[in-house]
């Protein structure tokens, strides 16, 4: 161990000494490259400045060469907006999809993002040979091409998926249906409930996350406080001493009046 | 005559050199910035090495564009989409100022990745420069940050409901999962204190940490000296059976920590 370090110390020393003698003074050798190369960079980011505005048209969601100048302005109501993170975020985008709410969700937004950063942060002490031609790096060059793949492929799948995440929430409903023996009036807001953002905090019938401390809700309807009780909860959660929950007074009366009837049905599977 | 002009000479040199030297007895910086620019590098310096320059010369356009936008931007929820569309539409060169802090942010992003790869390829990260290697992955984590906190500030569908989804995935780790989405989100809902929230990490919090450990990065790099590419003949540091050619001469040589051997 010692002399491999040895080794590495020597290999800097005659580093340094081959710098001394045979290298080349930064300026203006290497400072000419680099002069270039910014010149180039600066050109790039304004270029795409240019394209972006002039293919686009001054309207909201009026799409140019580099997409929308700005899209609508932020609406909490929404039911049925897809989500989508910047495309540099589209490999975690993607991971989520693999891994499916809510026993292994975790292995994609923390598990597999976490072992990657340790991996790199761990790289130069994994990695101890002196050794630097790639050629005789292999476990190197798999590992490399392996990671530049799979980026690919999850940044590409996740440029391509169209289905957000309210969406696969929908296709439970049936089986909600079924398994809580909803009445056919709830079904409108079990939709409407699978849509909208309750199952970021929420969980039902295994469905969602549990955020922020939010309850499950699978047996919700059992305290048999009434309809009208879960719509205006649902509107304004603050009145009922609750301030985490934020409130959806924006969703309307017909569908807050849905919600409410299917909360209200939910008394747990039979 | 030649001796009255060089006369003239002189004291034109004495004029130019005394702020120089003032500085210099009372600083040191420019014997810094003499080394700094006269080091020497390995002679197979190329292109290759122009990565990490480049994606500094991207984060030096989102700093300036960025602190342009901060003049016109508002960060309230009532006013955020408004100041974003005045921006774009109605300030003289503001689409121009906000596209490019807008695309320089994937550039940037792009880059630090290029810059990565080159190095793990050069088999850079090595002794001595392990550390350099750790503070480039910090740094391309807050780059990402940067990226995750600006969404939000246009304030429009897309970047609202993004953060939405973004602050319940912090939710989901483990113990602090529910406590950082708490954090971020700052009240009952995404809004107000959310906006302000992400404004201040964008503008303050993160920035500082990148200004401050790309001293650090740049610092290692001046210290320790870049690695020439493996597949040069030339390569500083590779053992050689023959005997190295002779130094170039006449050139100032940079001697140890800064001062200078005449």
């Amino acid at each position: 161990m010692s002399r491999r370090l040895d080794e590495r110390r020597e290999a800097y020393q005659r580093y340094k000494r081959d710098v001394n003698e045979r290298g080349k003074p930064f300026y203006p050798y290497a400072m000419f490259h680099d002069t270039v190369m910014s010149l180039v960079v600066v050109s790039v980011i304004a270029a795409l400045a240019v394209i972006w505005k002039l293919t686009a048209e001054e309207e909201p969601d009026a799409s140019g060469a580099l997409g929308v100048l700005y899209g609508e302005e932020a609406d909490p109501g929404t039911t049925n907006f897809i989500p989508r993170p910047d495309w540099y975020f589209y490999f975690l985008f993607y991971l989520l999809r693999i891994f499916k709410w809510p026993d292994s969700v975790i292995l994609g937004t923390v598990g597999v993002p976490t072992i990657a950063l340790m991996l790199l942060l761990a790289l130069p002490f994994i990695d101890l040979r002196r050794e630097r031609k790639l050629l005789r790096r292999p476990v190197a060059i798999v590992a490399a091409i392996l990671t530049v793949v799979s980026m690919g492929v999850l940044t590409y799948k996740g440029a391509t998926a169209r289905e957000s995440l309210g969406t696969e929430a929908v296709l439970a409903v049936p089986e909600w249906v079924e398994q809580q023996q909803l009445p056919q009036e709830a079904e409108a807001g079990a939709r409407l409930f699978a849509e909208s953002s309750c199952l970021n905090c929420h969980i039902y019938l295994g469905s969602g996350a549990a955020n922020l401390g939010a309850p499950e809700l699978t047996e919700i309807g059992a305290s048999n406080k009434g309809v009208d009780y879960f719509r205006q909860y649902v509107a304004n959660p603050a009145k009922f001493g609750n301030q985490r929950m934020p409130p959806f007074q924006g969703l309307g009366d017909e569908n807050l009046r849905n919600i409410g009837i299917f909360l209200d049905a939910s008394k747990g599977p039979k | 005559m030649p001796r009255r002009k060089s006369a003239r000479r002189q004291k034109l040199e004495q004029l130019i050199a005394y702020p120089i030297d003032w500085l210099e007895e009372r600083s040191g910086l420019i014997g810094g910035l003499r080394y700094f620019l006269l080091r020497k590098v390995p002679g197979d310096t190329s292109w290759w090495h122009t990565l990490g320059s480049a994606t500094l010369t991207a984060f030096i356009v989102q700093t300036v564009t960025g602190v342009v936008l901060a003049m016109y931007y508002k960060p309230d929820p009532d006013k955020a989409y408004e100041s974003i569309r005045f921006i774009t539409d109605d300030l003289t060169f503001g689409w121009l100022v906000r596209g490019m802090h807008r695309w320089g942010a994937s550039v940037f992003i792009i880059l630090m990745f290029f810059h990565m790869a080159r190095v793990f390829l050069f088999g850079a990260y090595k002794y001595p420069r392990e550390l350099n290697w750790i503070i480039g992955v910090l740094l391309l984590v807050l780059g990402m940050l940067e990226g995750f906190t600006g969404y939000l500030l246009p304030w429009d569908q897309t970047a609202y409901w993004a953060t939405v989804v973004g602050i319940n995935l912090n939710g989901t780790a483990p113990f602090l999962g529910p406590f950082l989405a708490q954090f971020l989100q700052g009240g009952a809902e995404i809004g107000n204190e959310t906006l302000s929230r992400f404004y201040a990490m964008h503008m303050l919090l993160i920035p500082g940490g990148l200004f401050a450990l790309i001293g650090l990065h740049l610092y290692l790099v001046i210290r320790l000296g870049v690695s020439s590419p493996p597949w040069s003949p030339e390569a500083a540091g590779e053992e050689r059976v023959e005997a190295p050619p002779e130094g170039r001469a006449g050139l100032v040589q940079p001697g140890p920590r800064g001062g200078y051997a005449k």
